[in-house]
C-alpha cells in the first residue's frame, strides 16, 4: 500500500513552505515505499487544483482527495497517512 | 392581475421598447391590447420576457427561442423536432454551467491567492509576465 500526496502551492505563498517542509517530514518518516509526494504549483496547474476543490494555498490532498486547506501539524498529517496506509510507519 | 405598459416592462427588463415590439412582430409575445391599441403586458408576459433574455444569453438564436416557448406554452403537446431542441439546450446548458462551476472555482482560487499573498497580488503579475 502506498499513497500518494500532492501539496499545492502559489508564489508568494507564505505558509506553503512550512506545509511542505511538514509534508518532506512526514514523508521521509515513511520512506518512499510508502509515501510519495510532489509539489503542485496552483499557476501550472490550475486544472488539477480545481479539480481536487483547492480554493487556497496551501492545501494538500492524499491519493486525489483534498485533506487538508491550511497548513496542518505534523502529527495530523502522520495520522491522515497512516490512516491510508492502514499501518503505522515503521 | 396587474398589467403593464410597454414603457414600464422596458424600464423593469432593460429592453427597449423597439425590441419589445420586435419579439411581438416575431410571434415571441402576444400582447393583450387595451380598446384603443395600448399594449398591456401581463405577469406572464413579463415571465415570458425573462425566459427569452435568459434563451439569448446563452445564444440561443430567436427561431430556437421561439421554439422553445411553443414547449413552454404547450409541453405536453410539443412537436417531436421542439421536444428534441429542448434536450438539446438543456445539455448545452449543462455543460456551460460546468464550465462556469470550473470557472467560478479558478477565479475564487485567484482571489484568495491575492488575498493570501505579503507582496501584492502575485498571479496579476505572473499573468502579466506570461502576456
Amino acid at each position: 500500500m502506498k499513497v500518494e500526496i500532492e501539496v499545492f502551492s502559489a508564489p508568494a505563498c507564505g505558509k506553503c513552505s512550512q506545509a511542505r517542509e511538514r509534508l518532506r517530514a512526514v514523508a521521509e518518516a515513511f520512506g518512499t515505499d510508502q509515501v510519495q509526494w510532489r509539489e503542485v504549483d496552483v499557476l501550472d496547474d490550475m486544472e488539477r487544483a480545481v479539480e481536487l476543490g483547492v480554493l487556497s494555498t496551501p492545501a494538500i490532498a492524499i491519493n486525489g482527495e483534498l485533506v487538508f486547506t491550511g497548513t496542518p501539524s505534523e502529527k495530523a498529517l502522520r495520522e491522515a497517512v497512516e490512516n491510508r496506509l492502514k499501518r503505522p510507519p515503521s | 392581475m396587474s398589467f403593464y405598459r410597454i414603457g414600464e416592462v422596458a424600464r423593469s427588463t432593460g429592453l427597449s421598447v423597439d425590441t419589445l415590439r420586435y419579439y411581438e412582430k416575431l410571434g415571441l409575445l402576444r400582447v393583450e391590447r387595451t380598446a384603443g391599441g395600448v399594449r398591456l403586458y401581463s405577469e406572464r408576459d413579463l415571465s415570458r420576457i425573462g425566459f427569452i433574455q435568459r434563451a439569448k444569453a446563452m445564444n440561443f438564436s430567436l427561431e430556437e427561442i421561439a421554439q422553445l416557448l411553443e414547449m413552454r406554452d404547450d409541453p405536453q403537446h410539443a412537436r417531436e423536432q421542439v421536444r428534441e431542441l429542448t434536450l438539446q439546450k438543456l445539455r448545452s446548458v449543462e455543460t456551460q454551467l460546468e464550465q462556469l462551476e470550473t470557472l467560478r472555482r479558478e477565479l475564487t482560487l485567484l482571489v484568495n491567492l491575492c488575498r493570501g499573498s505579503e507582496e501584492g497580488c502575485p498571479i496579476i503579475d505572473h499573468m502579466d509576465e506570461e502576456a
